[in-house]
């Protein structure tokens, strides 16, 4: 099983699951710099994208803010 | 013709607004502060309807000057262009209440000044037009300042497509307003009008938070 809920929803990944949050963002092609991201609750700073380790299981809740107002 | 103007007192001011809104709200929104980070088509109407409902104390903060390209969506006139935008909002919103506390920074923040300008209030309404901005504000609030709530705003650019504009409530000190996803682009332009539905999604997701904050 290689699964992250992402969103609320169930991410099945084939292999296995990105490494580190940049990585997946990455995989998503969302540009970090426009994202708030929360892992099981916890907000990750964005300087700590790189460096937050991915665990199977781990509920995301990633936002996206573009830009306008 | 008689000019049957005139300036309101205080207390004029006060005792409308309490009949309009009940004494118990009232005291509830004059004992609140809120910031408001960006004067633009966003935060120049959240600012507005913040002072107008009976919001105490009201921040705002911007660093840029009032354009020609503002007009068309921004609460400013044509006669305040090249004025700092909280120079020219201060000009405004004392014209709506004259007596109210506000206080003007004039500065671009960041995540250091944002902590130290706005670690005592109640909540942060996030006004700014560029999306990295917007991301600094919300993480640096929700990270770093837990006892103070954020209002933003994602997805406001274009026209029509009214209903889609929503108040989403993340958690309980953190309101998104918006579609997520209609950005500013070649072709897309900003409205006074849908910008003016999104930000004042924001100014009503304000109030609410502020009336049913515990104290």
């Amino acid at each position: 099983m290689s699964k992250l809920k992402i969103n609320g929803k169930e991410k099945d990944f084939s292999h296995k699951i990105p490494s580190c949050l940049s990585e997946l963002l990455e995989l998503l092609e969302v540009d970090g710099a426009t994202v708030v991201a929360e892992i099981d609750g916890e907000i990750i700073e964005r300087s700590k994208f790189e460096t937050t380790k991915l665990q199977e299981g781990q509920s995301i809740e990633l936002i996206r803010f573009v830009g306008g107002g | 013709m008689s000019d049957s103007r005139y300036n309101p007192s205080a207390s004029e001011l006060e005792e409308i607004t309490r009949a309009n809104i009940g004494d118990k709200i009232y005291e509830k929104l004059q004992a609140s502060t809120v910031a408001v980070a960006g004067l633009g088509g966003l935060g120049s109407v959240v600012a507005m309807s913040l002072l107008r409902a009976g919001l105490g104390n009201l921040i705002i903060v911007d660093f840029d000057k009032v354009e020609i390209s503002n007009l068309n969506r921004q609460q400013y006139f044509a006669d305040q262009i090249g004025m700092y935008k909280t120079d020219a909002m201060l000009e405004n919103l004392r014209r709506i209440n004259p007596y109210a506390k506000i206080t003007a920074h004039t500065i671009k923040l960041d995540a250091r000044s944002v902590e130290e300008l706005f670690s005592d209030v109640d909540v942060v309404a996030e006004c700014f037009d560029v999306a990295t901005a917007k991301q600094m504000i919300v993480e640096t609030v929700l990270s770093r300042m837990p006892n103070v709530g954020i209002v933003a705003a994602s997805g406001v650019a274009g026209f029509g497509r009214s209903n889609v504009i929503e108040t989403k409530k993340i958690s309980s000190r953190f309101v998104l307003v918006g579609d997520l996803e209609s950005e500013i682009g070649e072709g897309v332009g900003l409205y006074a009008a849908r910008v003016g539905i999104g930000a004042n999604h924001q100014a009503n997701a304000i109030i609410e938070m502020l009336i049913e904050k515990k104290n």
